[in-house]
């Protein structure tokens, strides 16, 4: 029954939402919908109840006229269409890509890691080595591991490029593009749950290091060093969760949906919100963080900054 | 199977014949004109519903929401007097459309054929 809703959702798409539209589209459903029962309940079986019921709905230009929609119908095959083939390409190419942009997050992530570990020796009286001195080879490795991970995006996100409508623009599927997509994102759906769930459990676990130690230890070096395992169990959450994404994440550009639906992406202000809102936190934490020197607390704006961004784009689309 | 373009003109007669004993709603019409052709003519779903708005419209059809079909309510139809006048007219064109196009079909019988 499902796949009869879709066919019908997508022969509406990018088409007005008006009462009227809305009465038809239901209307249309009930009509399918008890012809769809009345088939089965003759004894035909699932697919061949949907090929009937899919051959004789019609075609919508017949009721261009009616619901004021026939600009709206024109407009429509403007709409760039995804083939199969394109489909199945931008699938495997995310799937391939996905490992090398999780090894690029991690570095990145990790860039802070050696300079809190050196500086923590330091505090714990481990290491007879000058602050400076320390801080200059924790800032040359954050440096580097910051490059090393910008240079693997750079040189992978190319590639993934020249799919950037798919991600910005709105599209259709044809009905059998579609339940391949759909079954390529069933059938990796338990992979991408299981390390959901693994990441999920390492972000909660992540913050104990920080709390136990300086809650139970209360030692300045200590704690230091805690911040540091803690953001690699993030890293290595984090490398995980896009690592194993990669399938479904593609899955959600081709099906429209979650961040990539056609709300959202006809939704302008939400767009150029997001791009300058991680610009700007970016600058943040860098001149924060050098003016300061705190880089013990400075990455504290990572996960406020998530949790807001999720307030504004929430309110974002409320306001459509 | 009938091609819609030839029988365009007259899916209203047979929608509102069907609605002159009794209101009924989309399926049910449809299912009715199937059966009563002996799957001759199967009217499209989008057909259908575009007759139904225009009739509304045009005033010889009403709608109302009616008892539920797997718990969603129904949209029935009724005739109205005007639509049960545009229906005589409406038989009354198709009679004089037959006799005139009648005139111009060849019969196996005819002794024109021959």
């Amino acid at each position: 029954m499902n796949i009869i809703k879709n066919y019908l959702d997508n022969m509406f798409l990018g088409l007005p939402e008006t009462e009227d539209v809305k009465r038809a589209k239901k209307e249309l459903l009930a009509m399918m919908e008890d012809k769809y029962n009345e088939l089965k309940n003759s004894g035909k079986t699932e697919n061949e109840a949907i090929g009937i019921v899919i051959s004789e709905f019609g075609n919508l230009d017949e009721l261009a006229e009616t619901l004021g929609i026939k600009q709206a119908l024109e407009n429509k095959s403007d709409i760039i269409h995804v083939t199969y083939e394109e489909a199945e390409k931008y699938i495997e190419d995310s799937k391939n890509i996905a490992p090398k942009t999780a090894l690029g997050v991690f570095l990145c992530i990790m860039s802070p890691t050696l300079l809190l570990l050196l500086l923590g020796l330091r505090e714990l009286d481990a290491l007879q080595i000058k602050e400076d001195r320390l801080i200059a080879a924790g800032l040359t490795a954050l440096i580097a591991l910051v490059a090393a991970g910008v240079s693997y995006f750079i040189r992978y996100s190319s590639i993934l490029d020249k799919y950037e409508y798919l991600q910005k623009s709105v599209f259709e599927l044809d009905y059998s593009t579609e339940q391949a997509v759909r079954s390529a994102m069933a059938q990796d759906e338990h992979s991408y749950k299981s390390a959901v769930n693994t990441s999920v459990i390492l972000y909660i676990l992540s913050i104990l290091p920080i709390f136990l130690i300086s809650l139970l230890l209360d030692i300045d070096g200590a704690s230091t060093i805690s911040v540091a395992v803690t953001l690699t169990i993030v890293a290595y959450a984090t490398y995980n969760l896009i690592n194993k994404g990669g399938i479904n994440n593609a899955c959600q550009v081709l099906l429209q949906q979650g961040d990539y639906s056609i709300k959202t992406k006809s939704n302008k202000t939400l767009q150029t919100i997001s791009k300058v809102y991680w610009l700007v936190i970016v600058a943040v934490y860098l001149t924060y963080s050098f003016i300061t020197q705190k880089w013990g607390i400075s990455w504290i704006i990572w996960p406020i900054a998530g949790i807001l961004y999720v307030i504004i784009k929430t309110v974002a689309e409320e306001k459509q | 199977m009938i091609s819609s373009d030839v029988i365009r003109g007259y899916n209203d007669t047979m929608i509102l014949y069907l609605l002159l004993n009794e209101p009924s709603y989309g399926y049910e019409i449809s299912k009715r004109i199937r059966e009563s052709t002996d799957e001759k003519y199967i009217i499209k779903e989008t057909t259908l519903y575009s007759a139904f708005k225009r009739m509304e419209s045009n005033g010889y059809i009403e709608s109302f929401s009616g008892d539920e079909s797997y718990g969603k309510p129904r949209t029935y139809y009724k005739i109205t007097e005007a639509g049960k006048s545009y229906y005589k007219e409406k038989c009354e064109e198709w009679e004089l459309t037959k006799e005139v196009i009648e005139k111009f079909i060849l019969k196996e019988n005819d002794n024109e054929y021959n």
